[in-house]
């Protein structure tokens, strides 16, 4: 066929002169690896999402005391939030499978003998293993007629179990929290550190009741954290939860909340939040090289072309019509293109897979950005050649050949 | 005017005019002459004479602006740029002074060029190359490079290549002008060889010793034609290379 032997001849031109090859390729190939790498990262944070959201329970809905921000740390100053709100919420909030409270004190100190430790002590209910689905490791967990009696024990992570006993057993054994004598029941399953290096392990749990009036002498909690039997009816349970605090605490609409409520779907927003201006910032610089390298791209071809009117004077004395360099000229331009989003794309896989290994960012390459990529190099290709190849094919045969 | 059934170029009073600005500037005037099948027609002139502008003209790479051009009975003046393109390729085989090759390219490919042009790109396009190559004696240089052979040895890849689609007519533009004596020679006994074989050949040239190869010469002067003449002798290339030879040994 005449037009893919005119096509050959374009795709010849690019071993004309390697280095101004790479020039015309240059834009194409950060812009492609650039888009490559927004859409690897995309997929990382997805992934990293759907990990926090897995953490923070996919049925899960806290009710945290103090208003305002988003995330814990809660206020811990805020004391309106109170068991009977959690009671409240038990009764007339249907649909619910657990509704847990908890009071938190962070950086207690934690003794036993001669060891001490900083920790998060928590005060729950028998409930809170199901509600966050973790459990002794080791002895047991907390239990109702704990709660009932305000008994003095506490169940202790790994990591307080590591620094008060070492590899001793624990269990029985007494620690002291605020001089009140707890003995250790058992010890909880290792949940390792957050992300941003949190300990998870770093905790003693007792009877909520216990924590309240013999530990922290207070009489309001943290939060509650509810557990819905129906994932899809979440945002409307959450509504309803806002409306009877509301109506509980006397909050007008005008005023701002002494609380807060975080679901899944806050804790993912959250998540993404930052990553959207790191690809912002890499779809621009990929729109910027692209454009600008189709720009050069165009200019190369156009001193190509002034430089090869012998040969275009030649082959159109020998028989080529305006058409045959119009292909061959506008297919050297896409073949420079299809070479650069080739180059592109291994840069940008590299990038890709090198990224998560030498920075916090998570990236997962995958085939899909090379399908927008491939469209673009070739809309880059066709659009910046068109001139060139024009004028090409426009130059008169006598005038080339001089 | 009678129309020859072995005319392959017919010119009637062609014209050329150049236009720059408001002043136009003749090139050809009234340019009549016929080239029949198998001639071998030297165009002579000084420089400025029209020379080029005549053979561009002839060669379908630009119109004139009056008279009629019949090539193998075709009317050329009527066809449009696509037209003469396949004209071109079909029946004219050009010659250059710069030889026009491509640089990267190997002399085979070079030849081969022009058969990609041609509306039915031919499955023997390889040995129609080939036997080009051996026709002008480049048998054994098939893959060297321009830049790897002698300026004769490149003329003589570009003949090669003017051949290789059987063209009516070969179009040779100072063909000579760029190479010394010997290798000046050996082309023009090529064209001699060509012609014998039938081949239709039209040479330009300012010189005169070069237009004597010729069985005619057409000698331009200020864009009309001076002169039309047989040459009763020709010389003979081959002969003027052996004597050259003789006289160096």
């Amino acid at each position: 066929m005449r037009l893919s032997r005119m096509a050959a001849e374009g795709v010849q031109g690019l071993g004309i002169n390697k280095l101004r090859t790479f020039f015309m390729m240059a834009g194409t190939i950060v812009g492609v690896a650039a888009l490559v790498v927004i859409m690897a990262i995309g997929k990382g944070t997805e992934k990293r999402i759907m990990k926090r959201v897995r953490n923070f329970g996919p049925r899960a809905m806290m009710v945290i005391a103090g208003g305002g921000k988003d995330l814990p740390p809660p206020d811990m100053n805020v004391t309106t939030l109170t068991l009977e709100d959690a009671e409240a919420i038990r009764s007339q909030i249907d649909g619910l499978a657990i509704v847990s409270p908890m009071a938190w004190r962070f950086q207690m100190n934690v003794k036993h003998e001669a060891n001490q430790y900083q920790a998060i002590v928590w005060g729950v209910e028998p409930s809170w293993h199901e509600a966050w689905q973790w459990y002794p490791a080791a002895g047991e967990g907390i239990a109702d007629e704990d709660v009932a009696t305000m008994a003095r024990v506490c169940v202790i992570g790994r990591t307080i179990q590591r620094e008060l006993f070492g590899d001793r057993d624990p269990t029985g054994e007494r620690i002291y929290i605020n001089n009140v004598a707890l003995s250790v029941k058992g010890v909880l399953e290792n949940r390792g550190s957050s992300p941003i290096g949190t300990d998870f392990d770093n905790k003693v749990i007792l009877p909520i009741t216990t924590a309240m009036r013999r530990v922290m002498n207070i009489d309001y909690v943290g939060a509650i954290r509810l557990i819905t039997e129906d994932p899809k009816r979440m945002a409307e349970q959450a509504a309803a939860v806002r409306r009877l605090i509301h109506q509980r605490h006397r909050i007008n609409p005008s005023e701002e909340d002494d609380f807060r409520i975080i679901t899944a779907d806050v804790i993912a927003q959250l998540a993404r939040g930052t990553s959207r201006t790191l690809s912002l910032l890499l779809i621009v610089l990929a729109a910027l090289s692209l454009t600008v390298g189709g720009v050069v791209l165009m200019n190369i071809l156009l001193i190509s072309v002034a430089e090869r009117r012998p040969e275009i004077g030649l082959r159109r004395a020998v028989g080529a019509t305006q058409r045959d360099i119009f292909v061959q000229f506008l297919t050297e331009s896409l073949a420079v293109t299809v070479l650069g989003l080739a180059l592109g794309s291994l840069l940008g896989l590299g990038l890709s897979v090198a990224l998560p290994r030498l920075t916090p960012i998570q990236a997962i390459p995958s085939w899909e950005p090379l399908l927008l990529a491939s469209a673009c190099a070739l809309l880059i290709g066709t659009f910046f050649g068109v001139q060139p190849a024009r004028r090409a094919a426009k130059l008169h045969p006598v005038d080339a050949l001089r | 005017m009678m129309e020859s059934e072995s005319a392959m170029i017919e010119l009637e009073n062609i014209e050329k005019t150049y236009a720059a600005g408001t002043v136009t500037t003749p090139v050809l005037q009234a340019i009549t002459f016929h080239v029949d099948r198998g001639e071998y027609v030297a165009i002579m002139g000084a420089s400025g004479a029209g020379k080029s502008t005549l053979m561009n003209i002839l060669g379908c790479l630009d119109k004139p602006t009056g008279g009629q051009y019949r090539l193998d009975r075709i009317d050329v003046v009527n066809l449009d740029d696509e037209e003469l393109s396949h004209l071109r390729n079909e029946k004219i085989g050009f010659v250059f002074q710069q030889f026009h090759l491509l640089q990267r390219t190997t002399a085979l490919k070079n030849v081969m060029l022009p058969l990609i042009y041609v509306e039915d790109y031919p499955d023997d396009a390889v040995e129609r190359a080939e036997s080009a190559l051996a026709a002008v004696g480049l048998a054994d240089r098939m893959t060297y490079r321009p830049g790897e052979l002698s300026g004769g040895q490149q003329q003589r890849v570009a003949i090669a290549r003017a051949l290789v689609t059987d063209p009516e007519i070969i179009l040779a533009d100072e063909p000579t002008g760029n190479l010394d004596s010997r290798s000046g020679l050996e082309v023009l006994a090529i064209f001699q060889r060509l012609n014998r074989q039938g081949r239709t050949i039209v040479l330009v040239t300012h010189d005169e010793a070069v237009a004597e190869h010729a069985q005619r010469v057409i000698v331009l002067k200020d864009g009309t034609v001076a002169e039309d003449r047989r040459v009763s002798r020709p010389r003979d290339a081959e002969q003027e290379t052996n004597q050259d030879e003789k006289g160096r040994a």
